[in-house]
């Protein structure tokens, strides 16, 4: 009986009382998803708190011998990578990486067009549906890798000028560059990003717009805005937050492969992206493991925390998909 | 095959071709916009400019851009892919087939090996449903899933080739036991999406009635889950087939640079960085009509195995 659900006991479904705790206390209820979300506490503590009290700076080289490829030891918790800078600290940056990345391309590529555009598709219909929905296809259509490749290496011929031309007129100064690149890589995902958020907002809204509380909203003359902010969205938040936790590990991931084949985030800036790149290679890895080890893992985790999390939310929030 | 069938079919395939000119056009422009061309990549230190006009007339670089794209265009239609400029005097479908055959033999044996793999372990996790294997199962392929396959290529060739020294390293041909390791690799991350969605279908499928009917006239346990269970699960995988292809061709792209494999996926990276804009503008749009069409045909096939769906009619 411990799966059933308050809308069981009220079958009309809009009648049932706010489930927001009963959604916590069942998340919680889940060994691995309460593993899983220390994990990304930990991450996310690592990155947003971590390069402030690093042991090491991140960027600092010692070129001798005895500093490079280090193994891990007490002053370098990670070891120490081909050019002698402490790996642990890079990884703490490259967490910060991952972390602002994410969180921009979810700001804009995920909730500003994913969830607005589906939204917008669901509710309105029509000619604007079809508009939407017919854009998403074609970019869907697209060997996405491929292209952004194109484009990210298109666009970096220009970091130069665009860097130069922000360090003189703006007061990024120093961090215009690491920005210039950033947002190319931003720009490349957002555009194929969006897709898949916005066709399940779109199915959403479509069965939740007849409802007569909707209904009524529209009688009494709510305007198309109030309508999608007060009436909408939250019964569309629930699925929005569990395709996130299952779309995370993709977005962070496409910065990860960018950056890798050194069309992203690049030195001195850290990525995990340019971490593994450092450490790839098959006889690096017979060599010194913990290069690729310590670049790796983290990140590796973390991809896999939010894919587990992603799971036990779709549980959480339809259990009936699941446990029938 | 209806006729509300045969419409749906003719209106997806014309709604294909606005949405891959929409495509060729996207990609023509961002290629052509970057400020270096493949005449500055030729030339290199012996950069001359008499002789880099010379090029740039020669493969029409020179002219405005939308001339470029409808001459393009219009050589596509007539068989003409265009002339690569990194492999110099090589046309685009001399560098390119080749390349392909290798590449789409690779992805062939990989997807099989997703499949058989995927297809029994979403069958076994759904039927141990509620019990610890569950979980265990598809969390620890999702593991396997969560690993980019760039990090996963160099501990693998790590492990079997230097370590155990079992599979060697480097292109021998596609059939030559040093292709096991990159099929394998490539293959198997996906198993975890096949067995989730193979999973959830079962578990639809076994609350049906016509099981419990199955289950009630005394048939085998095995009987029922391979003749009634398995076999209607199956359906909805038929559209993932389609789906799974971009992810195949972007981890070909890491395998075959990893592991020196002379297929399409090096030839596009190498393509995007050089650049070599035909050969770029070649592989997109072949990879945009293949995954199009793939969806289309699947979408139909779906439609045809299963007469429950009723394609177009749902959409409003």
């Amino acid at each position: 009986m411990n799966a059933a659900t308050v809308a069981e006991y009220y079958p009309g479904g809009e009648l049932a009382p706010p489930q927001r705790w009963v959604f916590l206390r069942r998340l919680f209820g889940k060994k691995i998803a309460t593993v899983a979300l220390m994990y990304l506490l930990i991450f996310y503590g690592a990155g947003i708190v971590g390069p402030f009290v690093a042991p090491h700076d991140p960027n600092k080289q010692e070129l001798t011998v005895q500093a490079r490829l280090q193994g891990p030891s007490q002053d370098h918790l990670f070891g120490t990578d081909a050019l002698g800078r402490d790996l642990f600290s890079r990884v703490l940056s490259s967490a910060r990486t991952t972390i602002i990345f994410t969180a921009i391309v979810i700001l804009t590529g995920e909730f500003l067009v994913g969830l607005g555009l589906g939204l917008l598709a669901g509710y309105r219909g029509g000619r604007t549906d079809t508009a939407i929905m017919r854009t998403g296809e074609v970019l869907a259509g697209i060997p996405t890798l491929i292209l952004m490749l194109a484009i990210a290496a298109s666009f970096r011929q220009r970091i130069n000028d665009v860097s130069f031309w922000l360090q003189d007129h703006t007061w990024l100064g120093q961090d215009a560059k690491l920005w210039v690149k950033f947002t190319i890589v931003i720009g490349v995902t957002v555009p194929f990003s969006w897709v898949g958020t916005s066709r399940i907002i779109r199915g959403q809204v479509l069965s939740i717009r007849e409802s007569t509380y909707v209904l009524a909203a529209e009688a009494m003359g709510a305007s198309t805005w109030r309508i999608l902010w007060y009436h909408l969205l939250p019964g569309i938040l629930p699925i929005f937050i569990v395709g996130l936790s299952s779309s995370m590990a993709g977005i962070a991931g496409a910065e990860v492969a960018l950056s890798y084949l050194g069309l992203g985030i690049d030195p001195p800036a850290a990525s995990f992206g340019t971490l593994i790149g450092g450490a790839g290679g098959v006889r690096t890895f017979q060599d010194h493991p913990h290069l690729l080890i310590a670049s790796a893992l983290p990140v590796v985790l973390f991809f896999f925390a939010w894919n587990l999390l992603g799971d036990a939310l779709v549980d959480v929030f339809e259990p009936r998909t699941n446990r029938r | 095959m209806g006729a509300g069938l045969f419409g749906y079919t003719v209106r997806r395939l014309l709604w294909c071709i606005p949405v891959l000119l929409t495509v060729s056009v996207i990609v023509f422009w961002i290629v052509r916009l970057a400020p270096g061309d493949p005449v500055d990549t030729l030339l290199g230190q012996r950069y001359d400019p008499a002789v880099a006009d010379r090029l740039r007339h020669k493969y029409g670089y020179d002219q405005p851009i939308y001339q470029q794209y409808f001459t393009y265009m219009n050589n596509l239609f007539h068989g003409d892919l265009g002339v690569s400029t990194r492999h110099q005097d090589f046309t685009v479908k001399q560098v390119v087939l080749p390349k392909m055959w290798v590449s789409t033999q690779i992805g062939f044996y990989a997807m099989i090996i997703t499949f058989m793999l995927g297809i029994p372990v979403g069958v076994y996790a759904a039927l141990a449903r509620g019990t610890f294997l569950d979980p265990l199962i598809i969390g620890s392929w999702l593991m396997l899933d969560a690993i980019p396959i760039f990090v996963l290529i160099p501990v693998a060739q790590w492990f079997f080739a230097l370590k155990l020294g079992i599979v060697g390293l480097g292109y021998d041909g596609v059939y030559s036991s040093h292709m096991i390791l990159p099929i394998l690799l490539l293959g198997l991350p996906g198993v975890a999406g096949v067995a989730r969605l193979m999973r959830a279908s079962v578990i639809t499928v076994v609350g049906e009635d016509y099981v419990r009917t199955a289950r009630a006239k005394g048939l085998k346990d095995e009987t029922v889950i391979i003749t009634h269970v398995a076999r209607n699960a199956l359906l909805p995988m038929v559209s993932i087939i389609g789906l799974s292809l971009p992810g195949l061709v972007g981890g070909e792209l890491f395998l075959e640079e990893l592991f020196g494999i002379p297929g399409i996926g090096q030839e596009s990276l190498q393509a995007v960085l050089a650049p070599d804009f035909d050969v770029v503008l070649f592989l997109v749009l072949f990879s945009s009509t293949l995954f199009v069409l793939a969806n289309v045909l699947f979408d139909l096939l779906y439609g045809v195995i299963d007469p429950r769906i009723r394609l177009g009619e749902a959409r409003g």
